[in-house]
Order: structure tokens, then C-alpha cells, then sequence
């Protein structure tokens, strides 16, 4: 069910107070602060008043805590600052972008979490196993590249995908939730859609639970787009149908 | 019911400039150069919200202990990511916080001890009440809250205090889900005016 509009401004509040279910709910309110700046400023100024709620809150931590996150903190690298190669126009403007990073972090631990439970639970043999964790690793290395993107978009479907981009790498991992599943026969197809060709990028694994486990895309080409179809199994070599979806990749 | 704006002055300067001592923001940019005396400083001005905030969400002292030291470390990690043009240090701090809390409560396994928990919940607002003797944030934050209609402030406090979901508040107010994003909604703006900030 697609809520309206009026509805999804008035989730602001309850956004800036974490108070939407994880997954979906606040994935899709996430997207709305995208294409929202009078949401992403009250999203802000709520957020100045769930500070002021937590500092009446405060409360004497046990002595001992200061010591042992000092001493982590001796332990601990920092992370290194994004360049400027990162910064879009578009970020200076959106102060919700802030958060990215806790964001595109949360994703890629659920999408490890998933291809870990999908891929392994799915492995027969010790073949099957190995590659299984060899593709686990692959995806790894795309969520943990520095300068991820995280683009997400509705699938004429219905569902959504969401693509972890590692620009540098030429390389991307797509999730889905919310896509309807295929009868037998029919597979969903993704393509690397440049100006000179049209390139398989592999199938989507079947749907299971609303959500298809993480798959990785290579060879992404600048001014490529990232297409969905869907195709009579075992897949094309061109696609036949419609795109459901086609984003455009930032390389 | 409108606040003075001295009121609202002091506010601000209690979040960002306590007793003349070096801006919480310049301080976090300094924590990001790797700067662990800053990084001190920070941990000693904000520690007291994050772990109360934590504990009031997750009630066990030991996992808010455990919660609370992610979250700072979380801050010496990533303060090279905070742009102080995109929203104040406090904020990005409490955010952390507060998302870890709910994080920690929505995973399956906090979730079963804290409903026995539910029993011996208190309404939000005497537990707000009861730190009367605090500070004067606390004192200004108190009276906000009380400038809300009762189902505002309990709407608001279940949700940030509480740790449910707007839905979980929908069921547990018996009102419907567009009621609640109102209340919770309109609770804000008049928390926000009456605070002065946003």
C-alpha cells in the first residue's frame, strides 16, 4: 500500500524520534527526506528537540565507563573523512545526509547478514559452500569500499531495490524487498545499460520471505544504468521485456 | 505558554557553550584530527545524556553501560564524518545514542526481558516529574513537556523515552496510527517552539 503524501510528511516527527519499524518503513522515509528539503529541516529541528529530551534524561554513568572507552579509544582507528570526490551538491543542502554513513552501515550489515543466511543456508556441498563464501566476500569488499553510494528506487513492480555502489570498483550489490515472486520460468535480470551496449549483470536470486539476497555487479562503465527485467529463466542475452526499473549509476 | 527568550538562550548555551568552556562542534572537529584530550572533553560533557538516555530506553544498567561505550566509541570513530553545517554536535551524539538504544531494544533478545519489565512502568510524566531537582535544562525541558496536552507528552515519551514505535504507542494509547503521527507531530512543534530551537 503506498501511503500519501500528506501521510509521509506527517512520519517526520515520528522519524526524528526513531520511532518508524526498522526495515522497509524507515527505509522508504529515508527516500521521501531525499526529494523533501522542507522535511529534512523539520526533520532536523525535531531532532534539536529529542537532544533537549535526552539531556533532561541524563543520568551518572558508572565511574569506571570513562576509563574503558578511554582505553578502547587508544585501541580504535578512526574512520578516514570522506573527500571531497564524495560530496554532491546535493548533500550541503540535505542535512539528513549526516546520517548517511550510520545508514549505508546498517544496510551493509543487514545485507551480510542476509547473503550470509541465504547463501550458506542455500549451500549443499562443500563446493557450493565455498563459493557461497567467496561471493559473501566479494559483497563484503563493495559494502566496506570507501566512498559507497547508497541509491535506492521503486520497481514498476511494486518493491524496491536499493544498490550499494562502489564507484571505485566498478562494482555494485543490489538488494530487493517488496518484489513480487516469479512463477516458474520467469527470472528477474539485471543489466548494465551504457550508450554502446547492454550487458548482463546476472539474475536476481529467487524471491524468498519479500526479499531477494544480495547479488554483485562488475564492470559498471560511467553512464551506465542499472536495469531490471524480467526474463524467461535462465535469463537473456539481451533483455526482451520492459525494465522495471532503470537508475541511473553516479560513476 | 510562550516562552521568554531568555529562556530559550539559555538552552542553546547549555548544549553548546556551558561555562565559557571550548564550543561542543570545534571540540568534535578536533576529536576527528585524533585529538584524544578533545575527545576527553566531549566524553565529559555528553556522557551524562548518552548513558541517561540509554537507560531510560533500555532500563538494565548493564546493557546501557555496554550501549553507552559503543556509542562513544561510535563518536571517537566517526567525529571525522560530523559537519557541524548539517546540525550541531549534541544532536549528532544524541542521535547515535538514542538509535543504538532502539536498535538494542528492537533486537530479539532484549526484547524478552524487557517485557517483563513492562509491569512496573511508570508514566512518563511522573518520571519526568521526578527530576525536579535538576538541572536547569531539565527544569526548562519539565516544563515544556507540561505546556503539552496530556496525550502529546505521553505520545512523545513512549515513543523517545519509551522505546516503541509509533505503532506500538497507537496500540498501547488504543488511538489510530494517524492520530498518533499527529499527536507525536504536534507535540514537537510546540516542544520545539517552547524550547526555542530548530
Amino acid at each position: 500500500m503506498r501511503l500519501i503524501r500528506q501521510d509521509r510528511h506527517a512520519l517526520s516527527a515520528a522519524y526524528a524520534l526513531d520511532a518508524l519499524e526498522a526495515g522497509a518503513e524507515t527505509d522508504r522515509f529515508t527516500r521521501h527526506l531525499n526529494r523533501c528539503p522542507s522535511c529534512a529541516g523539520e526533520v532536523r529541528g525535531f531532532r534539536e528537540v529529542a537532544t533537549a529530551l535526552a539531556i533532561a534524561a541524563a543520568a551518572a554513568p558508572p565511574p569506571e565507563l570513562r576509563a574503558r572507552v578511554l582505553a578502547a579509544v587508544a585501541h580504535t582507528r578512526q574512520l578516514p573523512p570522506e573527500t571531497t570526490a564524495r560530496a554532491r551538491p546535493r548533500r550541503s543542502r540535505a542535512p539528513w545526509n549526516a546520517w548517511l554513513p550510520w545508514l549505508s552501515g546498517a544496510v551493509a550489515v543487514a545485507s551480510i547478514a542476509v547473503a550470509v543466511f541465504f547463501g550458506l543456508a542455500q549451500a549443499h556441498t562443500q563446493a557450493e559452500l565455498n563459493q557461497a563464501r567467496a561471493e559473501n566476500q566479494a559483497i563484503a569488499l563493495v559494502l566496506s569500499a570507501p566512498r559507497v553510494r547508497l541509491l535506492s528506487t521503486g520497481t514498476a513492480k511494486g518493491g524496491e531495490a536499493t544498490v550499494v555502489l562502489a564507484a571505485d570498483r566498478r562494482e555494485l550489490v543490489v538488494i530487493t524487498s517488496g518484489l513480487p515472486a516469479l512463477p516458474s520460468g520467469q527470472v528477474y535480470q539485471l543489466w548494465l545499460i551504457g550508450k554502446t551496449r547492454i550487458a548482463s549483470a546476472g539474475l536476481l536470486p529467487p524471491v524468498q520471505a519479500g526479499r531477494t539476497a544480495p547479488v554483485l555487479a562488475s564492470g559498471v562503465l560511467k553512464g551506465d544504468a542499472l536495469g531490471l527485467t524480467v526474463e524467461p529463466a535462465p535469463g537473456t542475452a539481451q533483455p526482451t521485456t520492459k525494465p522495471i526499473l532503470a537508475l541511473p549509476l553516479p560513476v | 505558554m510562550s516562552p521568554s527568550d531568555s529562556d530559550a538562550s539559555r538552552f542553546r548555551s547549555a548544549t553548546t557553550d556551558r561555562r565559557g568552556e571550548r564550543d561542543l562542534d570545534d571540540l568534535l572537529v578536533h576529536v576527528a584530527r585524533g585529538d584524544t584530550e578533545a575527545f576527553e572533553a566531549v566524553y565529559d560533557r555528553l556522557v551524562g545524556p548518552v548513558y541517561g538516555v540509554i537507560r531510560r530506553v533500555l532500563r538494565d544498567p548493564s546493557q546501557s553501560e555496554e550501549v553507552a561505550q559503543e556509542v562513544l566509541l561510535e563518536v571517537w570513530r566517526t567525529a571525522t564524518r560530523f559537519d557541524p553545517a548539517m546540525g550541531g554536535a549534541a544532536t549528532w551524539v544524541m542521535t547515535i545514542a538514542h538509535r543504538r538504544a532502539i536498535d538494542r531494544v528492537r533486537s530479539a533478545t532484549a526484547a524478552a526481558g524487557r517485557e517483563q519489565k513492562m509491569a512496573d512502568v511508570r508514566t512518563p510524566h511522573d518520571e519526568v516529574a521526578e527530576a525536579v531537582e535538576a538541572s536547569l535544562d531539565r527544569e526548562r525541558v519539565r516544563r515544556c513537556l507540561d505546556g503539552l496536552t496530556e496525550v502529546q507528552r505521553e505520545s512523545i515519551t513512549l515513543a523517545y523515552y519509551g522505546g516503541y514505535s509509533y505503532r506500538q504507542v497507537a496500540e498501547l494509547l488504543k488511538v489510530t496510527l494517524g492520530a498518533i503521527k499527529t499527536r507525536i507531530r504536534d507535540g514537537l512543534i510546540r516542544m520545539r517552539d517552547c524550547l526555542g530551537v530548530g
